[in-house]
């Protein structure tokens, strides 16, 4: 099964390069481009690998040689094929809730079926949520396989902030026992400089999508924030940057990107639908609107030390606008909208995601005392078996006729 | 009896209660079994769990009592959207949210421990006696001894000897919850002290209960009136609220921090060292209290529990042992429509 999934990312590698070779490149072909050939190298078998929690420092772990990946990128990867219903049906079998997360059911289910490669070991990370941290428990257990857990506290107090510092530190004795390689200094710092060198231009990157009108179209930063971290510390997340930076400023440059009849800029809260539908192609062609902000899609940390980086890792991890208070998260959600002059908020409520749906109806006070309406839909973000593509038009549509029936919020 | 500073409400096992009561407060468990309009869906969506539901819905209704403050442990998801909701119905009330650590490292503890001493503050700032080691080391102490009661009624109950069997224990679990622990204690000598209450008939099967939020005292008269004899249980409505923990020398809250970490745990906290133990724990629970089947009972949605099932199925399976899985909503009627399966169950391990 791992053979299957490492032939998909060659495969998807070498046809990207072509592309590319052949003068067909754009940034969202890059960012492609380097997500297969982190799957390569994950499904490689000859790389050192962790599955890890959404919020684990993958720039540390690439300084130590260490391919490391979010396991709910499995179960992304795995709708957007249109294959995911095997892998959660065989949840189903092994006794699995189907009222949990798709994302972890997927991830489970592909582990059942051999689908997972096996990692070296696993970083589990409390934020953002409970789920996550219990599927690389059993992920642990499964593999036989050492886990090592980075309690991500609450807020950024100075104790927080030494607490998962010092879980850091301790991390990479940790991942040099099982590796037998040490943290070399050099290549901590150069991976940090990367770091902060590629934040800085997914700033530029943000600002941009910001201008008005948009240069973006809903499909352009769709996982954008969630995915790049994974990239982090590297060359290729500084290039991919920097070709969304330039794409964007092209089309500003090139005033054509605001199409006549385009009156509506969306925020989308949380994680986008994963496998394919036609809702964002409804909202760009039948309503002018697009989606230019996503939650995740902010640089929330300052620049880390790369003489001492583990205060300022620790700073990012706590600083994601999952962890916390909803008090925090709607602070965030309300600056989001207020930086992208934002009409409209979706939020689509993933099924199983307690962190997320069990705050919905605070964000979506939140956002209205700014003035922003907030559309709470119905759906498995993994799971496209439930999905019912037009009783979500439906309500896409009336939320779009409720937008165009206000006066513009932002002047 | 309330105590002289008033009444902190909270709502997970791993609340510090030793701590709680030596700020001179009386801590009260919000349970879920008071029926109250459903509300809660106004801000969560229908997909959390029943008991942070119902919790709020006693909020949203007025139906708890009058509280200096609200102490909410970040054990889950579910419960960090408590803390957050109950904070938008109830601006005006006191509320602290203390992190709690999944794993119990050495450095775990020493942060958990901080987190103690933020919520020590806190009481402070409620109108709460300032705590010093020796208090808090007393009230451990009598929590201790509201445990080692609470053990012995337990085995009392096991062996089918108390008057009102293991809805009695549990009507007592939900005393102790709500009560100043002076007043538990006095209780529980008063109920040890009746004679056996010797039945007729043919003896239970045993079985150990395990899961979550069972508060109701019908859902264990259910399952002794299907055949079951309940000889134990670990649940955070029964004996995990109340279990020992070792006093020791030295800084009271760290060994408070420790004590909560390392004492029976719910399926959110686990050894990251040995992954995948919670099945293998219950086996050896169930096993050590002679029961002949294992009855899961888990409220809807609880991450920390469905994600683990399947391993605690796999382990049960591997020692043998028999294993019935019920799901609910806290109530007794998500219980009741389940009798069939929990007397066939019992039918089959006869």
């Amino acid at each position: 099964m791992t053979a299957m999934m490492q032939e998909y990312f060659i495969g998807l590698e070498a046809g990207l390069e072509q592309a590319i070779r052949e003068g067909n490149s754009s940034h969202r072909k890059l960012y492609t481009l380097e997500l297969a050939r982190l799957g390569k190298r994950l499904y490689s078998g000859s790389d050192t690998i962790a599955w890890c929690g959404v919020t684990a420092p993958f720039d540390l772990l690439s300084a130590m040689g260490v391919t490391s990946c979010f396991v709910e990128f499995i179960g992304a990867m795995l709708a957007l094929t249109g294959a995911v219903g095997a892998f959660i049906e065989e949840t189903d079998h092994q006794g699995y809730s189907s009222d949990a997360c798709s994302y972890h059911r997927s991830v489970s289910g592909a582990a059942i079926k051999g689908m997972m490669p096996v990692p070296d070991f696993l970083i589990g990370t409390t934020n953002p949520c409970t789920g996550g941290l219990a599927v690389l428990e059993n992920l642990a257990h499964r593999f036989a396989r050492e886990l090592f857990v980075l309690h991500i506290p609450q807020d950024d107090s100075a104790g927080n902030v030494r607490f998962l510092a010092d879980q850091m530190r301790e991390m990479t004795a940790f991942v040099s026992r099982i590796t037998g390689r040490k943290l070399d200094k050099a290549a901590l710092r150069k991976s940090m400089e990367n770091s902060n060198r590629a934040c800085g231009v997914i700033k530029e990157v943000f600002e941009l999508a910001g201008r008005v009108p948009s240069p973006v179209t809903s499909r352009d930063l769709s996982n954008f924030g969630i995915v790049m971290p994974l990239f982090l510390g590297g060359e290729p997340a500084i290039a991919i940057a920097e070709a969304y930076r330039d794409e964007f400023r092209r089309r500003i440059d090139a005033g054509g990107h605001g199409k006549p009849g385009r009156k509506f800029r969306l925020l989308w809260i949380q994680n986008r639908i994963q496998f394919r539908h036609g809702l964002e192609k409804m909202l760009e062609e039948e309503y002018g609107a697009s989606i230019i902000s996503d939650e995740l899609n902010d640089i929330t940390w300052g620049p880390i030390d790369p003489e001492n980086p583990f205060e300022g890792l620790a700073r990012r991890a706590i600083s994601i606008p999952f962890n916390g208070t909803i008090e925090r998260r709607i602070d965030h959600l309300k600056k989001l909208a207020r930086q992208y002059r934002i009409d409209g908020a979706i939020n689509p409520c993933n099924w199983g995601c307690r962190q997320g749906t069990g705050a919905r109806g605070l964000m979506e006070n939140g956002l209205r005392e700014i003035g922003v309406p907030v559309l709470n839909l119905e759906v498995d973000c993994v799971d496209s078996r439930k999905f019912a593509e037009g009783q979500m038009r439906t309500r896409l549509e009336a939320f779009m006729e409720m937008l165009d029936g206000r006066e513009p919020l932002w002047r | 009896m309330k105590r002289k500073n008033g009444v902190i409400g909270f709502t997970c096992a791993y609340t510090p209660l030793p701590l709680i009561h030596a700020a001179g407060f009386t801590p009260y468990r919000i349970l879920p079994n008071v029926d109250c309009p459903d509300q809660a869906g106004r801000l969560m969506h229908d997909n959390l769990c029943p008991h942070v539901k119902r919790v709020l819905d006693r909020a949203m209704s007025g139906a708890i009592p009058d509280l200096a403050g609200m102490v909410f442990m970040n054990s889950c998801d579910s419960m960090r959207r408590l803390y957050d909701a109950w904070k938008a119905v109830k601006p005006g009330m006191n509320a602290v949210l203390v992190d709690l650590p999944p794993v119990a490292t050495h450095a775990s503890i020493r942060f958990f421990r901080d987190e103690l001493e933020r919520l020590s503050l806190s009481l402070g700032h409620w109108g709460g006696a300032i705590i010093d080691d020796p208090t808090l080391a007393e009230g451990i102490d009598l929590y201790n001894r509201v445990a080692s009661l609470f053990t012995t009624l337990r085995e009392k109950a096991g062996r089918a000897e108390l008057k009102g069997g293991s809805a009695a224990l549990q009507e007592a679990y939900n005393r102790a919850s709500i009560s100043p622990p002076e007043a538990t204690v006095a209780f529980l000598e008063e109920t040890l002290n009746e004679g056996a209450d010797r039945k007729e008939g043919e003896p239970g099967v045993p079985l150990f209960l395990f899961g979550n939020v069972l508060p109701e005292p019908e859902a264990f008269a259910l399952f002794e009136s299907c055949g079951a004899s309940i000889v134990s249980d670990d649940l955070c409505t029964g004996s995990r609220l109340f279990s020992a923990m070792e006093i020791g020398n030295g800084d009271s809250l760290l060994n408070l921090a420790r004590g909560i970490l390392e004492r029976p745990r719910c399926a959110r906290t686990f050894a990251a060292e040995r992954p995948g133990s919670l099945g293998d724990g219950i086996a050896a629970a169930a096993i050590h209290a002679g029961a002949r089947g294992v009855i899961g009972y888990t409220a809807k949605f609880c991450d920390p529990y469905i994600a683990r099932l399947p391993g605690v199925r796999d382990a049960l399976q591997h020692a043998g042992i028999p294993l019935l899985l019920l799901e609910g909503d806290c109530s007794l009627r998500s219980i009741g429509q389940q009798r069939t399966r929990i007397e066939a169950f019992i039918e089959m391990l006869r």
